[in-house]
């Protein structure tokens, strides 16, 4: 059974210039102890994804429908202090700027230890320290800097604090938010083998979301596109980086620049932002599809499957089969 | 092909160059170590050339971009431009090396002045450079804004940044550094906050302002592989050290230095073959 199953789900921000659909009527379902990535570029509806599985979102923005199933319960219906007792302890969250989530005041394992007594007010002493340490050879921090302050730490060592602070209650699902995107190579490079060990040890089910496919390549087994807050095309990673089938995918892959592939790079033409207005359901890559057919004009995108894992969104199969003749 | 020749002299170089940073002393007189941002570093850059700077955070690559707009100074070394020495410039000649070099920083978010209009942006570098006749600099600045895509120019002329997406603000920037046509420009990490699909069209009208003005480039990244698509020769830079100089090829293909190995180790990279 899915650990985490999402529903036909919109998510809209109500701004001076009307409803803004943020997130157009997605599903997805993640296995226990899987690793999903979402991918796509500023603004395609990723983090709010993210921050709707935390119970997080502002205040201007509305679940417009659909349903997310979880350990038995629909978190969509959840009051806050329903929350309360979901966030941190069964679904936790590792933020972007690591620098900026931890509070400058308080040594690190104190904040550690406040986010377990927190969901358990009736830990033993000696139980807490036994599951601080634990948590910090998990995440390989030498014991003797445990009760340092964050401003002794590097950035990479305070990212690691933020995965260890995530881990602090055993949760099912961990939400990664972009967790090294303000780090340079190399710590990014330790930060992400360090996160995917642990994950597959632990068995926890996990939704890494980033901007940079080679980053979600490197921890996830599952990968979803995103563009304009619609799941564009979805499948395993081999099936999604190999064989790419809808248009969009094709173009961010292909602008993607790495050491071995300079010479094939596409520059892509894409001068419209996605239109987060357009009526639900519509294809909303249509206006910078290259691709686009006179089924694509007036036709609904449905899902168009390839394998039992892998689909595209498309109005047009001869689009998606198009590519599969090609390769 | 390759804007690199052996032959040619430089347009601008570092001899020597040291920059270290004396941290203000605490509240309670706590003496702290100098920081020693560059460690003797000669680097020199020809005409036309796009120059990689590539390194971690802290390796000395943006304090290395600074010193040669001279927007700081070097601790010690000598900085030419076309043999001219930069080091102690003032008034009247400091102000001609400011039209000649330009930058282009990191956030496009963040260098932008948000009560300013695009066109009141880039006409500044004009107003101080005394180029005086409204309606030419009011042409030129939408020649610019063509130059870097923003079309048509007159549409982007009377809005303002928070009206523009992260890519835009990116190409209003270079606008402003290149309006006044200068030799030599320092992007430092121009790409790093925008999408993949938008960096590698900034990459192209990079590219593309070289090639139509022989404009001189030094662009700073951590990304290995987007300085060896868009740079003639990178160097890289390692905790104030330059540790390796080569056409960016060659930096890749048979790295010499280990930290330069450990760099290409750790780009993150996904095998994808479009066949």
């Amino acid at each position: 059974m899915a650990l985490l199953s999402v529903k036909d789900l919109s998510i809209g921000y109500e701004t001076r210039n009307g409803m803004v659909k943020a997130v157009d009527n997605i599903s997805f379902d993640l296995g226990k102890g899987r690793p999903m990535g979402f991918v796509g570029e500023s603004g395609c509806g990723k983090t709010t994804i993210g921050m709707t599985l935390m119970g997080l979102l502002p205040d201007n923005a509305r679940i417009l429908g659909g349903r997310i199933a979880f350990d038995g319960r629909d978190l969509v219906t959840l009051t806050e202090d329903q929350w309360r007792s979901v966030r941190g302890k069964d679904i936790a969250m590792i933020f972007q700027a690591a620098m900026n989530a931890l509070n400058p005041v308080y040594r690190v394992d104190d904040q550690i230890k406040e986010a377990i007594v927190t969901h358990q007010p009736d830990i033993s002493d000696e139980e807490l320290d036994q599951r601080i340490m634990e948590l910090f050879d998990l995440v390989e921090i030498p014991g003797d800097r445990i009760h340092n302050y964050p401003h002794e730490y590097s950035g990479g060592m305070k990212q690691r604090v933020i995965i260890a602070m995530a881990l602090a209650c055993r949760p099912q699902l961990i939400i990664a938010d972009e967790p090294t995107t303000a780090l340079d190579v190399i710590v990014q490079d330790q930060i992400l083998k360090g996160l995917k060990a642990i994950q597959r040890r632990l068995e926890t089910g996990l939704i890494f979301i980033s901007h940079d496919i080679a980053v979600v390549a490197s921890v996830c087994e599952d990968i979803c596109v995103m563009y304009g807050g619609q799941i564009v095309e979805m499948g395993t990673k081999h099936e999604v980086f190999s064989c790419p089938r809808h248009p969009y995918t094709r173009t961010l892959l292909g602008s993607y620049l790495s050491l071995d592939n300079d010479g094939e790079v596409s520059i892509p033409d894409m001068r419209e932002s996605p239109d987060l207005k357009m009526e639900s359901g519509s294809c909303r890559f249509s206006p910078n599809c290259k691709a686009c057919s006179n089924v694509c004009r007036d036709g609904i995108p449905k899902w168009i499957d390839i394998s039992s894992t892998h689909k595209a969104l498309c109005c047009d199969e001869g689009i998606i089969g198009k590519f599969h003749d090609a390769l | 092909m390759t804007h690199y020749d052996p032959e040619k002299g430089p347009l601008i170089d570092m001899k020597g160059v040291t920059k270290e940073y004396n941290p203000r002393k605490g509240l309670f007189g706590g003496r702290q170590k100098k920081v020693l941002a560059l460690n003797a570093i000669d680097l020199s850059i020809q005409k036309g050339e796009i120059f990689g700077l590539v390194g971690q955070s802290g390796s000395g690559k943006t304090t290395a971009g600074r010193l040669l707009v001279k927007l700081e100074a070097p601790t010690r070394g000598k900085i030419r431009l076309k043999g001219e020495l930069v080091n102690d410039l003032y008034g009247d000649a400091l102000k001609t090396f400011r039209s000649k070099v330009q930058m282009i920083f990191q956030d496009p978010y963040q260098s932008l002045n948000p009560h300013l209009s695009i066109a009141e942006t880039i006409l500044e570098p004009l107003v101080v450079q005394g180029v005086e006749d409204r309606d030419s600099r009011r042409e030129k600045v939408i020649q610019t804004l063509e130059t870097v895509g923003l079309l048509p120019g007159e549409s982007f002329y009377d809005r303002y940044p928070h009206q523009l997406s992260g890519g835009q603000r990116q190409r209003v920037a270079i606008a402003r550094a290149i309006v006044l046509e200068p030799e030599f420009v320092v992007a430092d990490e121009p790409t790093s906050m925008l999408d993949a699909t938008i960096a590698i069209q900034l990459f192209k009208l990079i590219t593309h302002i070289r090639d139509t003005f022989g404009m001189t480039f030094l662009f700073i990244t951590h990304n290995l592989a987007a300085a060896k698509y868009l740079c003639d020769r990178v160097a890289v830079i390692h905790e104030g050290h330059i540790v390796e100089v080569n056409t960016a090829e060659k930096i890749i293909k048979s790295p010499e230095h280990p930290y330069t190995k450990k760099l290409i180790e750790v780009q993150p990279g996904f095998r994808y073959s479009r066949r």
